[in-house]
């Protein structure tokens, strides 16, 4: 059986996409047509042209910016982490914790967001965990528990935490 | 017939070349092989071709001959192919599914064979919910397409409400005048029973029925039938024993789509929906039309199974995409000119047995009616089997695209069971997945459709009766291939 990386569901090998939540379980195959991207918000002075400081970039790696507190995001060397709020007790952790950044404040779910970074590292998915206050892309409200491509200069806003969405220039497609 | 066989081939010319076209080209052709000009090795070999062909081709009687001849049988005619989703199934020790898309096309070409004249009775509910604009629309529609028939066509009109009315027996002289009045005269009353329009429009079917023809029933409704479905669907196998097609139409959004799949595919036909009663005529229309560009009356599929093999779905993607029950024997509806058929097998396959090399899944043939005549061709289904334990292969990009959009039909399909189940939050989740993957395929406005059914069943837990159908009939129109495989256009 293949298990659906998304919602868990065992599907017959063979198989392409999974029954219960409509996702490609053969992560490699991907049609144009397949990926959505957010429109920006023309005009949106909140989500255009955040300045970020270029020369604090973490060297040729995907980065999350936040504006509001001018700073970069540690993000751990996986290729898949999940973003929230730390809690003394919780049996699941996330593994970037959004406490230090008024987590609870933003709205922060305890388990709010997943990164995913291909391998190659040129194409980067968020998917909401079914947060409490939800997710955005560029000012959009994304679907829980769907994989959302993000692009660079994308702004990705959790509860009300904006993070700007840095890919290296040579990564972009 | 390979090319350096055939006489006129030989002689570059086409089947259909007069006298002196055949002279000119023979002499053409003689000139540049006659051996005294040409030395290259099978000189001689070209040239007695070339006396050959002219032979036959300048005396009329074995010119005649040689033509009736060298019309290609009738199965060579029917083109397959299939297309799977792996190129070799898994050696393992559980059970695994794989995709087979089947193509059927005729290679005769529509603009050099007459259209077939058809025998159809247009059946149409005159309940009480047709009232108004519908009726006008369709009385409109019905008067126009009644006009567009040919001289040869046969048709009859029946209404139905609580009970049937022929209005125009399929015996009838052609009087258009006589006819519209007919038409003019219905008035929408009483209720929707659905068995009594369809066995008689049956009936008129039969009684004029010829094997030269296409023989079909149009089924135009607006409303649920109550009671009469078992009836309706025996009366749908009855037809598909004779051939007779039935197409089904619904009106707004009343109607049982379910039941009225079941029916018109029983007989190799398909349903449609429409959201405004002002497309009717144009659905009435596309309807005659292609029933008029039929190469072969229904074509069967048979489907026999090896053992420890299970067809978990069947869907018919061209012409029109339409879900078929999985059964051995299913009706695929009659063979268009210049346009393929399209099915999407998924079949589950339980563990191989360990000595085989290439698994049989399924020993198929299409049984195709054509005039007169029918013949059968014969398909089989197999793979190679294959033990290396490689990241699985991708399937076709044809393939591909559609199981991605088979798998959203399926979505809506089991949101409404969730619904069926009790289960309105988990149809929620479902909905808004759906709205997610429609807008990812760019289709924004199903989506946004998906995403205000995900809040009506949030809020009533059901789907609107508008939005229900929107879903279904735009997914299913979603999942309408693109393209053709190269080696079959």
């Amino acid at each position: 059986m293949i298990t659906c990386k998304v919602c868990k569901n065992q599907e017959y090998i063979g198989a392409i996409f999974c029954s219960e939540c409509g996702s490609a379980l053969l992560a490699e195959h991907h049609l144009d047509d397949d990926t959505v991207v957010y429109p920006r918000r023309e005009g949106d002075p909140n989500y255009m042209d955040i300045p970020h400081p270029e020369k604090s970039i973490p060297e040729g790696n995907i980065a999350l910016y936040l504006p509001d507190y001018e700073t970069y995001l540690d993000l751990p060397e996986e290729n898949e982490f999940t973003l929230g709020r730390l809690i003394e007790g919780q049996v699941i952790t996330p593994e970037v914790d959004l406490d230090p950044y008024d987590g609870f404040d933003n709205g922060i779910s305890r388990l709010h967001a997943t990164i995913r970074i291909n391998p190659k590292k040129n194409s980067i998915q968020v998917l909401d965990l079914g947060s409490a206050n939800g997710t955005r892309v560029n000012g959009y409200e994304i679907p829980a528990n769907s994989e959302v491509p993000l692009t660079h200069e994308d702004i990705l806003t959790l509860g009300k935490l904006h993070l700007k969405v840095i890919i290296p220039e040579k990564y972009r497609s | 017939m390979s090319e350096k066989t055939d006489f006129y081939n030989r002689l570059n010319l086409s089947p259909n070349a007069s006298e002196k076209e055949i002279r000119r080209a023979y002499r053409q052709a003689v000139k540049k092989a006659h051996p005294d000009v040409n030395k290259r090795d099978g000189a001689t070999r070209l040239f007695l071709d070339i006396q050959e062909a002219y032979k036959v081709l300048s005396d009329p009687k074995l010119k005649e001959a040689y033509d009736e001849g060298r019309e290609p049988s009738e199965p060579s005619r029917v083109k397959t192919a299939v297309t799977y989703s792996r190129p070799a199934l898994d050696r393992i020790d559980e059970p695994q599914v794989i995709y087979a898309l089947l193509h059927i096309i005729t290679t005769q070409k529509q603009q050099e064979n007459p259209e077939l004249p058809i025998n159809v009775a247009i059946v149409l509910d005159t309940s009480t919910s047709m009232q108004g604009r519908r009726m006008q629309l369709l009385k409109a529609a019905t008067r126009e397409i009644t006009r567009d028939l040919n001289e040869e066509d046969r048709f009859s009109i029946i209404t139905f409400n609580d009970r049937a009315n022929v209005l125009v027996p399929s015996y009838h002289e052609r009087n258009e005048s006589q006819v519209e009045a007919k038409i003019n005269s219905l008035i929408a009353e009483g209720g929707t029973e659905i068995f009594q329009g369809l066995e008689a429009g049956f009936h008129e079917v039969r009684n004029v029925i010829t094997q030269n023809y296409v023989n079909h029933i149009i089924l135009i409704t607006d409303g649920h039938t109550y009671g009469d479905e078992g009836n309706c669907l025996n009366l749908a196998e009855k037809a598909a024993e004779l051939d007779i097609g039935i197409s089904g139409l619904g009106i707004g959004n009343e109607w049982n789509d379910e039941f009225l799949d079941e029916v018109t595919t029983t007989a190799g036909g398909q349903s449609f929906y429409i959201e405004h009663p002002k497309e009717v005529k144009d659905f009435l229309k596309g309807t005659i039309s292609n029933l008029k560009k039929s190469y072969s009356r229904n074509i069967t599929l048979n489907i026999n199974k090896s053992a420890g093999v299970n067809l978990l779905s069947v869907f018919r993607l061209l012409p029109e995409v339409t879900p078929l029950s999985p059964t051995a024997q299913i009706q695929l509806g009659s063979l268009k000119f210049d346009k393929p058929h399209q099915l999407l097998l998924e079949l589950l396959v339980k563990p191989l047995p360990e000595d085989i090399e290439t698994f049989l899944i399924a020993d198929a043939h299409l049984e195709i009616k054509r005039k007169k005549s029918s013949f059968t061709i014969p398909l089989a289904l197999n793979r190679p089997i294959s033990s290396q334990e490689d990241e699985p292969v991708p399937p076709p990009d044809m393939l591909y695209r559609a199981i991605s959009r088979l798998t959203l039909y399926r979505l809506q399909e089991k949101a409404q069971e969730d619904l069926k189940k009790g289960k309105p939050d988990v149809a929620y989740q479902r909905m808004i997945n759906l709205a997610s993957h429609l807008m990812s395929k760019g289709e924004d406005s199903l989506a946004k459709t998906a995403m205000e059914e995900a809040d009506h069943i949030k809020s009533h837990h059901t789907f609107s009766p508008e939005g229900k159908k929107q879903i279904k009939y735009g997914t299913r129109r979603m999942m309408l291939p693109g393209n053709i495989p190269e080696d079959l256009s």
